[in-house]
């Protein structure tokens, strides 16, 4: 590993167990990614490897964020993590159809864990092998009350590992949502989604962590036959954010429906990456990806779709759409298509550019001041995408987190002052 | 009296391309003039000239509105001064919804002149009673703007803006264009409607058959840039019978 990186001070850290032992001979053999790895090339850890941190071991004070009252909005049962740490008591009162268990002495979940968990990553390394907080919820059944998982804590010194596996037995239905409000130095959530056969989850996530918190998600997914996961990430917080997902498809029939928006301002740094493995056929997935970068932010979209060779009639289509605000904004966008079998229909796509000028001048000829038409049309480029979320709830914290981000950047719709 | 629409000498380019050549045109109030002529002749580029879209370069003349010049003003602020232009192509907006589209227009416009902006009840009602007139139904009116809208569609959704803006300038670009008769019918209603001694508009198309149920005061022949020939609404049957290259002839 390169000299120069600060690694996390893990003298305190007791770890136990083959699995979490291999993750940490893994995690010293590999330590953090440098800019040779290609997968990392457009995000680097510098100003992360810099700081010194420490694996939260712990329960402490919560941040002060919007996820309690998110969750109340929604009627969901909120599980709150605090720097990394289960919080027990909210374990008490799951919805009928979830069960919890403890991933930390779980040899069989761990193992599951890191057969769905993005191979080679920092994250499924360090946060097994740390795992300041292990989670299994287990699920069947059609579940009535969404469930939503708060990740807060306001010690800047630590570093946050929780881990959560989610497993949805066949035909079982859940909605959930992950509310990253954090302060920490480093969030570094591992979780899994493994879903049987007819099981159907809608998932949110919102990264919306505090201004100097380094976010790096690792997220595997695997989907039986006719299982069905439509997915959608909101990434606004954070000094640097990268949300990675690895979803497998395993089984024919399977749909993924993946979207992403990232709205980044200041020298914030906005990853998605997405690894879509088509292992066997009959299986669709569809990802919809769109930034707003304003001042000197930064984006990346890297999207694999990889088609195994038996895997015939699969449909895997992905776009990506950024709008730089300012002339210093960046974004680094790769789609790519791996394609090993001859009959499927896949497509790709990735644009970067400006406000259209016909649809700005459509609304100013309306006498729309220009300000206020250029928001108008912001906010059209995101809430378009956000109404691909079919849960009403859902939805609506979406597209307030988005109008929010938008009045804080000075975009507003409201009124009508002419300069 | 001040015309309501002057234009003096007007020349435009697009790039090195000289567009506009000269054209004089004064459109008093009450009044409605149409422009014909074959394609290729400057139509739409006097349109878009005219409400101030960017990518035109203006090289001499000037455009007055009730004797002010505007070229220096931007497109929202000539809408706001009374212009609207009708879209040949009207733009589809993804995730813009139509009634706050149309508000945020009534609005702007509102504000303008001093007055109270429009509550979403008094206006839902306002944008009901007039969508009737035009045979837009609730569907349309909550779809985004312009998106999933046919041809017709697309052009009576551009009427019911210039009725609720009431604009006392009025540009209509090639109008009936992808109409059938019977849209024809409820477009041409709709701007009939709007006919009124305060208020001036100017029709732009191809063929005559629009000015059949547009009836126009004057009639100009623009070709080449220039206006080659004006008249009354006689003018237009002409330019049926002979076609344009008969008209150019006389001129």
């Amino acid at each position: 590993m390169p000299a120069l990186m600060m690694q996390p001070d893990l003298s305190n850290v007791v770890v136990s167990g083959p699995v979490r032992t291999a993750a940490l001979t893994a995690w010293q053999q590999q330590g953090w990614p440098g800019p040779r790895v290609e997968s990392w090339r457009f995000t680097k850890l510098d100003r992360l490897a810099a700081r010194e941190i420490t694996p939260a071991s712990s329960l402490s004070t919560a941040t002060a964020g919007d996820g309690l009252a998110m969750a109340a909005g929604m009627g969901a049962h909120a599980i709150q993590i605090v720097n990394g740490v289960i919080d027990p008591a909210s374990l008490e009162g799951l919805p009928a159809g979830v069960t919890a268990g403890n991933l930390s002495d779980d040899q069989g979940a761990q193992d599951a864990m890191m057969a769905l968990a993005p191979p080679n990553h920092p994250v499924s390394n360090l946060s097994m092998a740390v795992m300041s907080g292990g989670l299994v919820l287990d699920v069947v059944g059609e579940v009535a009350r969404p469930l939503m998982l708060i990740f807060e804590g306001d010690d800047a010194s630590l570093s946050a590992h929780p881990v959560v596996l989610i497993r949805l037995a066949p035909a079982a239905r859940m909605v959930m949502a992950e509310w990253h409000q954090s302060a920490v130095a480093l969030s570094a959530p591992l979780i899994g989604l493994d879903l049987a056969a007819k099981a159907s989850l809608d998932f949110v996530k919102i990264q919306s962590e505090g201004s100097t918190t380094s976010h790096l998600a690792a997220t595997g997914v695997s989907l039986a036959g006719e299982a069905r996961l439509t997915g959608f990430s909101l990434s606004v917080g954070g000094e640097m954010a990268r949300l990675e997902t690895h979803v497998t498809m395993a089984g024919e029939g399977a749909d993924c429906q993946l979207s992403a928006i990232y709205l980044g301002r200041g020298r914030q740094h906005h990853d998605i990456t997405t690894v879509l493995n088509h292992d066997i056929g009959h299986c669709t997935s569809d990802q919809v990806i769109r930034g707003v970068l304003d001042d000197r932010a930064r984006g990346v979209y890297q999207g694999k779709v990889r088609v195994a060779e038996d895997a015939q009639k699969t449909d895997g289509q992905q776009m990506s759409r950024a709008l730089l605000l300012s002339r210093k904004a960046e974004v680094d966008a790769k789609p790519e298509l791996e394609i090993y079998a001859d009959d499927v229909v896949c497509a790709h796509g990735a644009t970067v550019g400006e406000l259209d000028a016909t649809q700005l001048f459509y609304l100013t000829s309306r006498g729309i001041p220009e300000a206020k038409a250029r928001a108008m049309l912001i906010e059209a480029f995101l809430i378009d995408a956000i109404d691909s979320v079919e849960i009403d709830n859902l939805a609506q914290i979406l597209r307030e987190t988005a109008t929010r981000w938008m009045a804080q950047t000075g975009l507003t719709t409201d009124g009508n002052q002419h300069g | 009296m001040t015309a309501l629409l002057e234009i003096r000498d007007l020349h435009a380019s697009v790039g090195d391309t000289p567009i506009l050549k000269g054209i004089n045109l004064t459109l008093n109030a009450g009044e409605v003039h149409a422009i014909m002529g074959p394609n290729g002749s400057g139509k739409s580029t006097m349109s878009y000239v005219l409400a101030g879209r960017n990518g035109y370069e203006i090289t001499g003349g000037d455009v007055l509105i009730n004797g002010e010049s505007v070229l220096e003003l931007s497109p929202d602020e000539r809408a706001r001064a009374g212009m609207f232009l009708a879209f040949q192509y009207p733009v589809e907006l993804p995730g813009v919804g139509g009634m706050s589209f149309l508000r945020a227009a009534v609005n702007a416009r509102r504000v303008e002149a001093g007055e109270e902006e429009v509550d979403q009840l008094a206006f839902v009602k306002m944008v009901r009673a007039k969508a009737g007139e035009l045979d837009i139904n609730d569907d349309m009116l909550k779809r985004a703007v312009n998106v999933g809208f046919s041809g017709g569609e697309k052009k009576r959704y551009e009427i019911l803006q210039m009725a609720l803006l009431e604009p006392t300038i009025s540009i209509l670009d090639e109008t009936d264009s992808g109409l059938d008769v019977d849209a024809l019918k409820i477009v041409s209603d709709g701007v009939n409607m709007l006919r009124a001694p305060e208020r001036t508009m100017l029709v732009i198309t191809h063929y005559q058959r629009l000015l059949n149920h547009i009836v126009p005061d004057h009639v100009h022949i623009l070709a080449g840039g220039k206006i080659r020939k004006s008249g009354g609404k006689e003018l237009a049957l002409q330019v049926e019978e002979t076609g344009y290259a008969g008209i150019d002839d006389a001129a």
